[in-house]
């Protein structure tokens, strides 16, 4: 298993390094001056050309690559453009309210969907599995935006229940911070659950149908047992790659719920950084995120070995 | 584990499920971050807003516009020749780190502005020397008479801010920490999510009583705090909700939700400015003079301004270049405004020998009603006779690639009406539209050099008439724009650049 580990760990390495030039490369076509974008509208181009020189833009391309593949290999991703400040240092910033606002959600998801796919498959074609795929079907083609919006308005402007955005003041604890995330979780974890709910439902159905199932019953087992230890177990694999999947895309960036709340997190980063061109933290940050998407798909893999014994690598 | 997180969720929900506000804090919701702290290195309304409660300037402006002393004692003697100010500064002002202003930091400021800010870059070659006289007393000279200079040294953005000499770099470096004699200084900062602001203890007020930017100001809010908040729905739903005191830049649409809210209204801040079509002069097809009348003539500018913002409580079909109750207020040349004229518009093309090439228009949807506008007018140039090619990109973009003449024909901007007219550029032939013609230029030529208020102001009518007859730049109208407060707040005047030092919360 070690060997593989470490296969995948190289593997890691080489996706990192085309990530790496694939950015630089994108960033860069892409139109737009951050040098500009920084000194305002009526700036002259004069201006922008001297910042460009100051920030080291002006310098050939070729030049800039090697510059920054130098220190991305020594851990430096960079300063950024806006910020001022290292860009590992401006994503750690951001991990916390993206990481919390992932797990929140990823639970309000598994809490949702996976009892109700469960219970669905098991009453495979009736009025509430048919009503369960329905809603399914409708949370995930609702935009998350128009969820946020609607949720906002009506719970948090109208009822008051919540705060409307943002992640707290000066003064805001743990607790508080946490308190922001919860609306914003609930969004995710509802348009997040209808493709959970519909991999468990699929999966348990296929198991449902297994002959050791029909064995199981046939011995006298209860139904809930069977369906709990025997079914759920052998339709784990898939909602586990599933979780997974919707757990490293969480991480990387709720890019559009983080804008509608506010939350600072990497999903609004990322698009202030698109904006401001601020090409270290697009690439920093999607470094980053790619690192986090190879380990938390490693993680599921290797998660696959307890869930079932069969499974070698 | 599962349950550990709910308890976490529960009570962190009970704690912040109302929110609650400090006594004395505003909340403010700003647009986006600021680029920097420091105003003399950034033209964005953003930064102004916020970097005018710590830096000021040695003239700031008063509620009708007019220039006003601020760390400045009174306004400056002018020499006969129009060439020499004496500024004498107000005595006892102290910035926050302690130390007293006195001539040699304002000395320091003036030539870092003129060096780095890109509104002092523009009078540098006309500074012959800033001398200190005395410990609270700056002589300017100057290499000829100009009078936007006062205008100049008020502005809040790419401001002539006064900082202790200590800290003004002697390069093109940023400085480390900004430091100013303003009511309030930085606190704690973190970027995108709040920058904070709190009182400066040892700030000197001026005596005379408040008049918009200039007299005395206060520091009533016991914190100020601006918010980044980039959606601008976000914006509406944290006002509704108590959580903002107060939100910038609102869309139109939104009137209607803040108006039947109990915790807060909408703020009209009429005649806020103006959107503006830049014409290319350097290259392409609006070089010739005939096609760009052909333009004017085709405008339907009623209607662009209705896509744009929807509602006539939004905007003004207004062709003067300021609006009513402004002194630079004139009608000269405004028949050319809003002829809605396609079958004149067609005979002007034909007359030039328009030959079909596409009319490229660069816009964005950063702004909604740039792009608004520009479908509309589209459709009016089109039936007239032109080939139109819209450019539609992000605003990033169109900031490069407006500065590259071969790319465009007009870009859409806006502006708000700024308080001297020398302060749009695009009068000037050296700006981005490089707009140039003998007697244009001789007129504003005059006009910058020219110090009598009155002949000023028959000058400008002369650029105006100027502008439409040459067709320089296209203003399409006025409009408004919209801002919220909580009801609860009070002692913020509509403004471009609101100022909160004088606020209060009842």
């Amino acid at each position: 298993m070690l060997k593989y580990i470490l296969k995948r760990l190289f593997g890691m390495l080489v996706v990192l390094f085309l990530v790496l030039t694939i950015t630089f490369v994108i960033v860069r076509v892409a139109p737009g001056d951050p040098a500009a974008l920084m000194l305002g509208p009526d700036a002259t181009p004069q201006d922008a050309a001297e910042l460009r020189a100051t920030l080291g833009l002006d310098q050939p391309i070729l030049v800039q690559y090697g510059k920054f593949i130098l220190s991305a290999v020594q851990g430096d991703l960079g300063q950024s453009l806006f910020f001022h400040r290292p860009v590992l240092s401006v994503i750690a910033e951001r991990a916390e309210p993206s990481a919390f606002l992932a797990l929140f959600s990823l639970i309000i998801s598994i809490v949702i969907a996976v009892p109700i796919g469960i219970f669905v498959a098991y009453r495979r074609g009736g009025v509430a599995d048919q009503g369960a795929v329905s809603t399914a079907m409708l949370a995930a083609s609702v935009p998350s935006f128009w969820t946020g919006l609607v949720l906002q308005r009506w719970l948090a402007s109208d009822l008051g229940w919540f705060p409307a955005s943002g992640y707290g003041g000066p003064a805001a604890g743990f607790l508080d911070r946490m308190g922001y995330l919860v609306l914003p979780a609930i969004v995710l974890g509802i348009v997040n659950s209808a493709l959970i709910l519909r991999f468990t439902r699929a999966s348990m159905l296929d198991v449902l149908g297994e002959d050791y199932i029909r064995t199981a019953r046939s011995k006298g087992m209860s139904e809930g047992r069977v369906v709990m230890k025997h079914g759920l177990k052998n339709a784990a694999i898939p909602i586990v790659t599933v979780v997974g999947l919707t757990f490293a895309l969480l991480v990387s960036g709720a890019v559009v719920t983080e804008r509608v709340f506010n939350i600072p997190g990497m999903g609004s980063l990322v698009v202030g950084a698109v904006l401001r061109r601020d090409y270290p933290i697009i690439q920093g940050t999607l470094i980053v995120v790619a690192t986090l998407y190879i380990l938390i798909n490693l993680c599921t893999d290797l998660l696959y070995l307890l869930i079932d014994k069969r499974v070698r690598y | 584990m599962l349950k550990s997180v709910t308890v976490i969720l529960a009570a962190a929900l009970g704690s912040v499920a109302t929110p609650s506000l400090a006594g004395g804090v505003v909340n403010v919701a700003i647009v986006g971050e600021p680029d920097t702290l420091d105003p003399m290195v950034s033209t964005k309304d953003v930064v102004s807003i916020v970097t005018q409660h710590v830096v000021e300037t040695l003239y700031t402006f008063d509620g009708s516009w007019n220039v006003a002393p601020l760390l400045a004692k009174d306004l400056p003697t002018i020499s006969e020749d129009g060439k020499t100010y004496d500024i004498a500064l107000r005595e006892g002002v102290t910035f926050s780190d302690g130390s007293k202003l006195d001539s040699a930091d304002v000395v320091a400021s003036l030539e870092r502005w003129l060096k780095i800010a890109s509104r002092g870059k523009t009078v540098a070659d006309k500074v012959e020397s800033i001398t200190a006289k005395g410990p609270d007393a700056v002589e300017i000279k100057m290499t000829s008479p100009y009078a936007p200079l006062l205008s100049l040294l008020a502005f809040s953005n790419s401001a002539a801010a006064i900082y202790p000499s200590e800290i003004v770099p002697k390069g093109d470096a940023p400085i480390d920490k900004v430091i100013g004699t303003g009511p309030y200084k930085y606190g704690k900062h973190v970027p995108d999510q709040y920058l904070q602001l709190v009182p400066f203890k040892g700030f000197v007020p001026r005596k005379d009583p408040a008049n918009g930017g200039a007299g005395k100001r206060g520091q009533g809010p016991d914190e100020i705090r601006f918010i980044p908040v980039p959606d601008p729905n976000t914006r509406v739903e944290g006002l509704v909700s108590g959580q903002f005191d107060f939100a910038d830049s609102l869309p139109a649409e939104s009137y209607d939700r803040l108006e039947p809210s109990d915790k807060a209204k909408p703020v009209l801040l009429k005649d806020f400015g103006w959107p503006v079509w830049a014409i290319n002069h350097k290259a392409g097809l609006l070089t010739n003079k005939t096609i760009r009348q052909a333009l004017l003539a085709a405008l339907p500018f009623d209607d662009m301004l209705y896509a744009a913002f929807g509602d006539d409580k939004f905007f003004k079909v207004d062709g003067a270049l300021y609006p009513e109750g402004w002194k630079w207020h004139t009608e000269e040349g405004t028949e050319a405004y809003n002829q809605n004229d396609p079958s004149k518009a067609a005979e002007l093309l034909k007359e030039a020998g328009y030959d079909g090439k596409p009319l490229r228009i660069l816009t964005s949807r950063q702004y909604e009603f740039h792009y608004k506008m520009a479908e509309v007018a589209k459709q009016a140039l089109e039936a007239a006779g032109f080939k139109v090619q819209m450019d539609v990109v992000d605003w990033a973009t169109l900031g490069q690639r407006r500065n590259d003449p071969a790319l465009w024909d007009i870009y859409i901007t806006h502006s708000p009406f700024l308080p001297e007219p020398a302060l749009t550029d695009m009068w000037f032939p050296a700006s981005r539209i490089g707009w140039s013609n003998p007697q244009k230029d001789k007129t504003v030529d005059a006009f910058v050099a020219e110090t009598d208020p009155a002949k000023r102001e028959k000058l400008f009518a002369e650029m105006q008439k100027e502008n439409y007859d040459d067709v320089g730049f296209i203003k399409v109208g006025n409009f408004n724009a919209l801002l919220g407060e909580a009801k609860t707040l009070g002692g913020v005047p509509p403004s471009p650049w609101p100022y909160f030092w004088n606020a209060s919360k009842k």
